[in-house]
């Protein structure tokens, strides 16, 4: 992986700050929500607290604590927000609430809701019954057999009063009492103040009536029953005076609560059995300061905690439910995040039990929007993310930057270390970058320290051949000499051969030590050697005729420019540097093989170029092929080889500030061995 | 040949090689020499005072001395100028600091050389003692142009003027001139001086004979370089 790459990886890391955010932003998040619902439990609690020192203004009846009982004809009479019209229909009552069976103990169903606005109770009471038993004329109501709906209202004083609706045909009827005359029959009076309207259809009738307030009890017994029999629906309490209450929301109550809550929250009150008492205020979906909310900003949903779990909003018109309403009628104030029915935001819903007389009685229930606060939050974290996203980008470009700087650092001592021994084997020790303080610079002086130690070693061995030959010399010539004396005293014939082979030995010996004195001697002559205008070409000429007579298996070609060349130099060692360059060429080319030498004028250089077929060099090699003693060549006879020859050649390009270089055609057929000599 | 074999010639070994000194000593006893070693710069002069040799044989570097043996011809040729005196050397390099130094040594040779071959470059000397001695004969003189050549006495003249050369010297320029137009390979050269010598010291002979030649004659350009081949002599 590139240093570029990881760099980047490590820049990359700043990206924990968002992440860091984030989490920071969770907790803020919980931490919101929980002082959130704090607060709006104290508030709760402090709103059931003040409404507990006045009960009478929160409760239906004090004293009363039997929980509600549909079967004993209890129900609950939904707020209506307008006073419907009288017509039999429902619609216009701007309900949802279902309507809810009238306890029956035959099969004849009836079903009532109720609802009430300012001055007037209204009912609607479903009855399953398709034929109409009507009313009769003059009627007897204790008598006679009709169908018809008997309300029986109880005041607080324990009185009761009776009404009944009953009809000959659909229309605008008005309710009547059974009153006794002095001779003890019943009649019916209309009693016009109660009004209703009946309409029948194919199933049953229905009948939609409205009841003054001043005309209503404490209690209400509700029963509908079948003209033609026994069947009957509902439930006329003023036997056992058990029932029928109503249950409603207490007047003034809502406005008391008003008073309690700030904009956007929205406080309930419930009796025990979770039936609203009094309900204020809206959660409101704008936020503080009246700034609209900020919606869903785009990170929120990195962040935000998983709502869809929560448990969606229940929406009933007669009654709140919840667990943290249950946890507050079983005694303590629960808080609970619900998903808002009408848009799926989080809503915070607490509830705080309502004591009374140290009963709980009821609870009271606060609802906020719970994304208010974040709001607040949410802006802040924006700038967060941008000032971290802007960080992160900041310190990724300088961290690409660097790594740039770094790799192209890193990459300029590495081609300078892969350059540092040229093609013609000299070393140099010179790096880039040596001058820096830092740790390339030092690696770059510890190349230099090395390349260094390696020139000196490299020098060393360069002067080693000669040091050897030199001192193996006289040793040499003392056991020549020796022989030279034995053999004069007179060798008997079986002796002659181990002096033949001493002698070989020696001559071979003598060959070794030559070579490896003969850098030493060629840099001795070369320094020694003066400098003349010749013709190169002229040279060239000469010389080849001598190789075509010297290497007769070999086809030797020239190429060179037709006039004469003038270089100041020494012509010997040009010479001798073409022999070796030939003599290295003839080893190389195959018997049928051709050895080109071309002479031309390249770029204010004469460039003398050798080139032969056969074998390419190794790539390896190109770069040492020119060290003195160096020797790829595996000796097809019994000569030692010690490579001398290219460094004559190099040594010569060299006194003339030239240069020597071996490269292989392209097409891997040859060797090409050139020498580029300054024409000046 | 041509010397007086009742009187022994007297040959002094310079050298600090004891083997060697000793194996030379053994070599030229046999061949009739008399024969005395010396070790070092100091023995070798006080023998000198008292006894000059015929001919004196000194190795370069003598024990302490890197270049004593230079020393020791300088106090010789005092002492002697015709005294014939050969330097021994280990070095090739050391051949251009004796010529370069015009010491008078008549030859100068490498170690390399065998026993034979010394032996002959001695009685060659001796020869021209010899020959140099008698008066002015026709002798075998090699004449080419402006060059006489007198092998006999080994000696050589251009335009009647003497060139002194030394033994390899001679051997090179007498091998050149008897073929005029020939060309010699650096080994021709070679054998005909009877040493062994690389490539490198047969081109640096070559030069300093063309020098000395053109010493006594500034246009003098006889010795021809065939490149490739070797040399040839142009009339």
């Amino acid at each position: 992986m590139s240093i570029r790459l990881q760099l980047l990886l490590i820049a990359l890391t700043t990206l924990v700050l968002p992440w860091a955010g984030c989490e920071y932003a969770r907790e803020l998040e919980t931490t919101l929500r929980k002082s959130q619902e704090s607060s709006l439990q104290a508030a709760a609690g402090t709103i059931a607290y003040a409404l507990a020192a006045e009960p009478q203004r929160v409760l239906r009846d004090v004293a009363d604590t039997q929980p509600f009982a549909a079967d004993l004809g209890d129900f609950y009479v939904y707020p209506l927000h307008n006073e419907p019209l009288l017509d039999g229909y429902r619609e216009d009552w701007g309900l949802t609430a279902e309507l809810s069976a009238l306890p029956t103990a035959t099969d004849y169903h009836a079903r009532l809701i109720a609802g009430s606005v300012d001055r007037y109770l209204f009912l609607y009471i479903e009855v399953d019954d398709a034929r109409l038993d009507p009313e009769p004329a003059d009627v007897h109501p204790e008598h006679d057999h009709f169908d018809r709906v008997d309300l029986t209202f109880q005041w607080p004083d324990g009185a009761l009063q009776a009404y009944f609706f009953a009809t000959a045909a659909q229309g605008l009827i008005e309710a009547q009492t059974t009153v006794r005359s002095e001779d003890g029959t019943d009649h019916a009076a209309p009693e016009p103040r109660i009004q209703a309207y009946w309409r029948q259809n194919s199933h049953g009738y229905h009948l939609e009536a409205r009841i003054p307030r001043s005309l209503v009890g404490g209690r209400l017994w509700i029963e509908a029953s079948d003209g033609g029999g026994n069947a009957k629906a509902g439930f006329l309490g003023s036997d056992a005076l058990r029932g029928g209450r109503m249950f409603s929301l207490t007047a003034g109550l809502s406005q008391r609560l008003t008073t309690f809550i700030g904009a956007g929250t929205e406080a309930t009150v419930v009796d025990e059995n979770s039936f609203k008492l009094g309900v204020a205020g809206a959660v409101s979906p704008t936020s503080i300061e009246g700034q609209p909310a900020a919606g869903t900003t785009w990170f929120r949903r990195f962040i935000a905690d998983d709502t869809s779990q929560w448990p969606l909003q229940v929406v009933t018109p007669d009654r709140l439910t919840g667990r943290d309403v249950s946890a507050a009628l079983e005694g303590h104030g629960a808080a609970e995040w619900l998903r808002a029915a009408s848009n799926q935001e989080a809503l915070l819903s607490v509830a705080a039990p309502l004591l009374i007389n140290g009963q709980i009685r009821g609870a009271v229930i606060l609802e906020q929007a719970g994304d208010r606060l974040l709001d607040l939050r949410d802006r802040a974290l924006e700038h967060l993310f941008d000032l971290t996203l802007l960080a992160t980008a900041l310190s990724l470009s300088f961290a690409f930057g660097i790594a740039g700087w770094i790799s192209m650092r890193i990459g300029r001592l590495r081609q300078a270390a892969d350059g540092a021994i040229g093609s013609d084997g000299s070393i140099r020790s010179r790096m880039p970058e040596a001058s820096r303080r830092d740790e390339i610079g030092a690696l770059a002086r510890g190349f230099e320290r090395l390349l260094a130690r390696l020139n000196e070693h490299t020098q060393y061995l360069r002067t080693l051949g000669g040091k050897l030959s030199h001192e193996l010399r006289t040793p040499l010539t003392i056991v020549r000499s020796s022989l030279d004396n034995l053999e004069s005293e007179g060798v008997r014939a079986d002796q002659r051969g181990y002096v033949t082979r001493a002698r070989e030995g020696i001559l071979r010996l003598q060959t070794i030590l030559s070579a490896l004195g003969a850098a030493s001697r060629v840099e001795e002559s070369i320094k020694q050697a003066e400098r003349v205008n010749f013709d190169v070409r002229a040279l060239l000429v000469s010389a080849v005729d001598a190789y075509r007579d010297g290497f007769r298996g070999a086809r030797i070609e020239l190429d060179t420019p037709p006039d004469a060349c003038f270089m100041r130099g020494a012509p010997d060692l040009i010479v001798q540097m073409l022999d070796k360059l030939v003599e290295n060429a003839v080893d190389f080319c195959p018997l049928s093989g051709t050895i080109q030498i071309r002479l031309r004028v390249v770029a204010g250089n004469y460039e003398l170029t050798v080139e032969n077929d056969g074998p390419p060099i190794p790539t390896a090699m190109l770069g040492l092929l020119f060290e003195s003693l160096f020797e790829h060549r595996q000796g097809v006879d019994d000569k030692p080889h010690f490579g001398l020859g290219l460094y004559i050649v190099r040594l010569v390009a060299e006194f003339h500030a030239g240069r020597a270089t071996a490269l292989n055609r392209a097409d891997g057929s040859g060797a090409v061995f050139v020498v580029k000599l300054p024409l000046v | 040949m041509g010397y007086d074999f009742s009187m022994k010639k007297l040959i002094a070994i310079v050298e600090d090689e004891p083997a060697l000194r000793d194996n030379y000593a053994a070599a030229f006893a046999r061949q009739g020499y008399q024969v005395k070693t010396y070790a070092n710069r100091r023995q070798a002069m006080q023998a000198f005072a008292a006894h000059l040799p015929d001919l004196a044989i000194i190795d370069i570097s003598l024990e302490d001395e890197a270049e004593g043996g230079f020393d020791l011809c300088r106090e010789l040729r005092v002492l002697s100028a015709g005294l014939p005196i050969i330097f021994l050397t280990a070095r090739d390099s050391e051949l251009d600091a004796v010529s370069g130094l015009r010491l008078g040594a008549d030859d100068f040779i490498t170690k390399d050389v065998s026993l034979p071959h010394l032996a002959a470059r001695v009685a060659a000397l001796f020869r021209r003692i010899d020959a140099l001695k008698r008066p002015d004969d026709a002798a075998e003189v090699v004449r080419r142009g402006a060059l006489a050549i007198d092998v006999e006495k080994m000696q050589t003249t251009w335009n009647g003027t003497p060139v002194t050369l030394s033994l390899t010297e001679f051997w090179i320029v007498h091998a050149l001139a008897r073929n005029p137009g020939h060309v010699k390979n650096r080994q021709q050269l070679m054998d005909a001086a009877n040493v062994v010598l690389d490539d490198n010291t047969i081109t640096s002979h070559v030069k300093r004979v063309r020098r000395k030649f053109q010493q006594s004659d500034a246009t003098f350009d006889a010795i021809q370089t065939v490149y490739g081949m070797g040399y040839r002599w142009v009339e």
